[in-house]
């Protein structure tokens, strides 16, 4: 399965907030929707889920209009919630009924989540009698209920503790092992890093990156070396590589433990090794620069 | 459809496994039982051997406890024994002088008295002088009748042929041809106010329900769960059924309660109970219609707003419309052909009441409610399609309040 997101514009009271958003994700990958809070990812995602409609644009799966009633999605919204007066296994039932399951085949996926989640013993409690943590686990066990082909997580690690976090995560995995489509849009950057294949970098209703997370982080790696020396601070280093070697490099940033610095021209790495070999300098690190996903994001969307 | 019976079915067992509506359906009907078999009890347990005569001879024997004094001051009454027998309110002691009447007054041994000054002239004596005096009207009876007793006598003439004369036994019978207004008014005027008090009730639960969905944000895992239609039908037929449920066990409970006692009763609330078929049947195709009328007409609202306590003042004009509706139905009791409630009857927002207010109590041609009761339907459709709309557009409005007006402007665009 492949779906794509093809030029989506959408308006609130002439006020436009998506300018024509565009990406695409195969089965078996994630893809990682990126942004900061109001950038459009919930607006895109409530697209896809039919919940709004597009002022234009199309969402498309496998080549045909998507729609969503024809198909199981494990969708998490960003706002939360379930009825709290109800007792667990009772509504869980309800809403697998609702999409479509059978009322026995509901009950057993239900318990199947709700084990696998660790919340069985919760089932014939009322929700509001639940932690905080457990009522997301829940929330968990209703998203997976169908045991869906297409799976949308609205933030999803959002407000969950680190043990709660590694049994998603466990999910997620394992989800992707099993050939799904999965998208998620967080803000979060070390999820996204460690799940997804693809992004979408979304800024002020604009895609501002897109593609491959490997191809993205090699480009932006790209011409950038770390340096850190044993005998001189970082400070003296880069004051040295600014007066000296300004015609070679550039510093870009100074770390904790090192500095980026950029190639000039057409210098080569052996370029500027040489050089700081010459100037006698005692090296402690050097190596290409690899990019953390937030770099990224931090130096596209501008502000931390 | 699956999806709709499944929303319908959640709703319904929601309300019906709800705290609130058993407590209260089990205290109505236990009211109601309890109520009605007051006069089984008392004849069972209570029972004396005179029954019903055992009381009124109890109330005389009471009232003739009560001791009244008079004055006849020169002798002005002659045939005393006729104002006594015919002084109702206890018993009349004469006194010899007006000081031993009033002495016997202040003590406390009479209740009141007279000065009988002239054959039809006296001075009332009394303690206290209460708002609710009644003493003075029997004696004033009592001295008229003597006066006329002796007067006639003096002419020679015998007052028991007078009294058949003055006020001879008219005996009489109703035979209605059209409808009984009077034993009418009151089952209509039960079921028109258990209608009202079922549309405000289970109105505003069906908003607060819609609106609870929103807040604790649960509309979002529904409405991608299913299609919106299948559930705001499913909740307010869901509702709807739950109220017709309640209304329907209430009045059971209470038809077969009254016809267990109805002996016990001597069968004096037989006009509330034996209500025509044709009122029955027309009730419940007016008042279900009009009852999903305006559910859904609440739900539309519930889905306006964000939050519960915000219900209500959504609720408010529709529900002042509805107050006014109540009234222009209950005042069209007090006549049915007045051309308010005839206009009201094929109003949607109001026919449902005043059309039924005419059926059971006024005559209306069978054409009228036809057209009545397609207009209604049609309506009722209309406002459920509409109401699917606002509750479509409203589901994911959060924040302040919107107001009908402004969501039927959206809804256009």
């Amino acid at each position: 399965m492949k779906l794509e997101v093809k030029n989506l514009y959408k308006s609130f009271t002439n006020t436009e907030v998506l300018h024509g958003i565009s990406f695409s994700v195969e089965s078996g990958r994630a893809l990682g929707l990126l942004g900061r809070n109001g950038a459009g990812k919930t607006t895109t995602i409530r697209i896809i889920m039919n919940l709004f409609e597009a002022n234009k644009g199309e969402v498309l799966l496998d080549g045909n209009k998507f729609i969503r009633q024809n198909h199981h999605i494990g969708y998490l919204p960003e706002e939360r919630g379930l009825y709290p007066k109800k007792k667990v296994l009772e509504q869980l039932i309800y809403l697998g009924q609702l999409r479509g399951l059978s009322s026995k085949n509901s009950k057993e996926n239900a318990l199947y989540w709700l084990n696998r989640l660790g919340v069985e013993e919760y089932k014939d409690k009322k929700l509001e009698t639940l932690s905080k943590g457990n009522q997301q686990k829940v929330q968990l066990a209703e998203t997976f209920l169908t045991n869906p082909d297409i799976v949308i997580l609205d933030e999803p690690f959002s407000g969950l503790d680190p043990v709660n976090s590694q049994i998603l995560k466990d999910i997620i995995n394992e989800m992707i092992k099993e050939n799904k489509l999965l998208i998620f849009s967080s803000h979060q950057m070390g999820y996204v890093e460690e799940f997804c294949e693809e992004i979408a970098l979304i800024n002020k209703g604009n895609i501002v990156l897109t593609g491959n997370l490997k191809d993205i982080k090699k480009e932006y790696g790209k011409n950038r070396l770390t340096i850190s020396s044993d005998e001189l601070s970082l400070d003296d280093l880069k004051s040295i590589i600014q007066k000296d070697l300004s015609q070679i490099a550039r510093v870009i940033e100074m770390r904790k433990d090192f500095l980026i610095i950029e190639l000039l021209g057409n210098n080569s790495k052996n370029d500027f090794l040489r050089s700081i070999v010459e100037k006698d300098i005692d090296i402690d690190q050097f190596s290409t620069y690899e990019p953390k996903l937030e770099d990224i994001f931090v130096e596209k969307v501008g502000e931390k | 459809m699956r999806d709709f019976f499944t929303v319908f079915k959640f709703e319904l067992m929601g309300f019906l496994k709800k705290k609130a509506f058993i407590i209260s359906t089990v205290i109505i009907c236990l009211a109601l039982i309890i109520g009605l078999s007051i006069p089984t009890i008392r004849d069972t347990f209570f029972a004396s051997d005179e029954k019903g005569e055992g009381n009124s001879s109890e109330q005389q024997q009471e009232q003739s406890n009560n001791v009244y004094g008079y004055v006849n001051k020169n002798n002005s009454i002659t045939n005393v024994e006729i104002l006594k027998e015919n002084f109702f309110i206890g018993q009349l002691n004469e006194v010899d002088s007006i000081e031993t009447l009033e002495e016997k007054i202040n003590s406390g041994e009479f209740e009141a008295g007279y000065i009988v000054e002239g054959p039809t002239e006296y001075k009332y004596v009394v303690k206290n002088n209460e708002m609710s005096d009644m003493s003075q009207m029997p004696f004033e009876e009592a001295l008229k009748k003597t006066f006329r007793v002796s007067e006639l006598n003096e002419r020679g003439i015998e007052y028991s042929q007078v009294e058949d004369l003055i006020y001879p036994n008219v005996q009489s019978e109703t035979k209605v041809l059209g409808k009984d207004s009077v034993s009418n008014y009151l089952y209509t005027y039960i079921l028109v106010f258990g209608l009202y008090f079922m549309i405000i009730l289970y109105g505003q639960l069906i908003a607060t329900s819609v609106a609870s969905e929103k807040s604790n944000r649960t509309m979002e895992v529904l409405v991608t769960s299913t299609k919106t239609r299948n559930l705001i039908f499913g909740k307010v037929l869901g509702g709807a059924l739950a109220g017709v449920i309640q209304f329907g066990l209430i009045l059971l409970t209470a038809t077969v309660t009254y016809r267990l006692n109805a002996e016990a009763w001597n069968n004096k609330l037989d006009f509330v109970f034996d209500i025509p078929s044709e009122v029955i049947l027309n009730f419940a195709a007016f008042g279900i219609l009009g009852y999903l009328f305006y559910a859904f007409i609440y739900g539309a609202l519930g889905a306006l707003v964000s939050r519960t306590e915000d219900v209500s003042s959504s609720a408010t004009p529709i529900t002042l419309l509805f107050i006014g509706v109540f009234f222009v139905s209950m005042m069209g009791m007090q006549n049915t052909e007045g051309i308010l409630l005839k206009i009201a009857s094929f109003i949607p927002f109001s026919s449902f009441m005043s059309m039924f207010v005419r059926i059971s109590m006024g005559s209306v041609s069978t054409l009228e409610i036809i057209i009545s009761l397609g207009i209604l339907l049609i309506s009722t459709i209309l406002v459920g399609i509409f109401a699917a709309m606002i509750y479509r557009m409203g589901t994911l409005m959060y924040g302040n309040r919107v107001k009908l007006k402004d969501a039927i402007k959206l809804l256009k665009n």
